[in-house]
């Protein structure tokens, strides 16, 4: 099974589309969870979901934007697909039940 | 970023594949970090990339257990290589072994062929087994080098003596990074030529109880030329390609 900050790559690389590659997907993880992703963290987190053949990547155009430098472009197989519905669905079912109640101290024991 | 902070990062990011370096600056500039972010991110990729490759047990095989001892055990081996050398020049010394002129040759020659053999199979098994972590076998071949170097006092010999094995080693390791790999037949004829070379070394004249021990270690050397064999002998086709990821 996928592990959480891979599943958060892969969900945002298919939610980019075509338009995913690492500073878009960087940017799309932060902005949404408001959890810092680091370079590190991200690349090899691809080049491992890559191997897995969960993600496709390939170098795409430069542009001005970029100071002329080429991006990593990144797409989702469907291995990929499969692997992120699987995360989401066990998700899903753990969470089913589960109380969201914050408990307070005098009544967390009871 | 100003010049100086670019500059840094393009610096620290050659540390990074041609691909890799051409998209993480890119998304640096694009995502327009600080020169402190974009160096601590770079860094950080790098010694994930590395910590990655260190999950392997190939690199640990390749700097610990042939590296790091065989470099003591080489100096050694290369150390009696001079001095029987030394012998064949010195008919006093020559004398005092009570051997003869072509005895003596015999044994340099076949402590030559030996040590060119550990020295080349240690550095074939090193360079196959670690290849993108060979700074690190390096390193823990060249630190016992320097301690023994920094300790060294026969007036008789030079330094340099102690680093005979470096030259087959280096080529050994070279072949290992290039060559996909040896052949079993080939293999099997290196490890045998070694392990039968051994055998006139433990009885030869000068072989005392108080040599033996350091003798005994010297049979660690050959297991890398049996590693060659074995890797071989798993893939006949393909010959030994140990590691083509690390």
């Amino acid at each position: 099974m996928l592990g959480e900050f891979e599943y958060l790559l892969i969900t945002a690389a298919a939610g980019l589309g075509d338009n995913a590659y690492g500073a878009a997907i960087r940017e799309h993880i932060a902005s949404t969870t408001g959890r810092k992703c680091s370079i590190g963290a991200l690349y090899t987190t691809i080049e491992r979901l890559e191997t897995k053949g969960l993600l496709e990547t390939w170098m795409g155009d430069a542009t001005p934007q970029r100071g002329g430098r080429a991006k990593r472009m990144v797409r989702v197989t469907g291995k990929g697909v499969r692997a992120a519905k699987d995360f989401f669905d066990a998700v899903t079912r753990v969470s089913r039940g589960a109380s969201w109640v914050i408990p307070t101290r005098t009544g967390s024991r009871t | 970023m100003t010049r100086a902070d670019w500059a840094l990062i393009n610096y620290v990011s050659r540390l990074l594949k041609p691909d890799e370096r051409e998209a993480v600056l890119g998304d640096l500039l694009e995502a327009g970090d600080n020169a402190w972010q974009g160096f601590l991110g770079i860094l950080g990729l790098v010694f994930r990339r590395e910590a990655l490759l260190w999950k392997n047990w190939r690199p640990w095989l390749a700097g610990f257990g042939v590296a790091f001892p065989s470099s003591f055990l080489l100096m050694g081996a290369s150390l009696s290589v001079s001095w029987s050398y030394m012998r064949l020049l010195c008919p006093e010394l020559l004398q005092q072994a009570s051997l003869t002129r072509p005895s003596a040759t015999l044994v340099l020659l076949c402590q030559g062929l030996l040590l060119i053999g550990w020295s080349w199979t240690g550095g074939f098994m090193v360079g196959s087994l670690s290849r993108r972590t060979l700074w690190a076998s390096s390193l823990l071949c060249y630190s016992p080098c320097l301690f023994c170097l920094s300790r060294f006092r026969v007036a008789s010999l030079s330094p340099l003596c102690l680093f005979l094995f470096l030259l087959p080693a280096i080529w050994g390791v070279r072949q290992g990074l290039r060559i996909p790999g040896i052949k079993f037949s080939t293999a099997i004829v290196l490890a045998v030529a070694v392990t039968l070379l051994m055998l006139p070394q433990w009885n030869s004249a000068d072989q005392h109880w108080w040599t033996a021990p350091r003798w005994t270690l010297n049979w660690l050397l050959i297991w890398p030329a049996w590693y060659l064999v074995a890797m071989a002998r798993k893939s006949p086709t393909t010959a030994v390609r140990t590691s083509t990821n690390n």
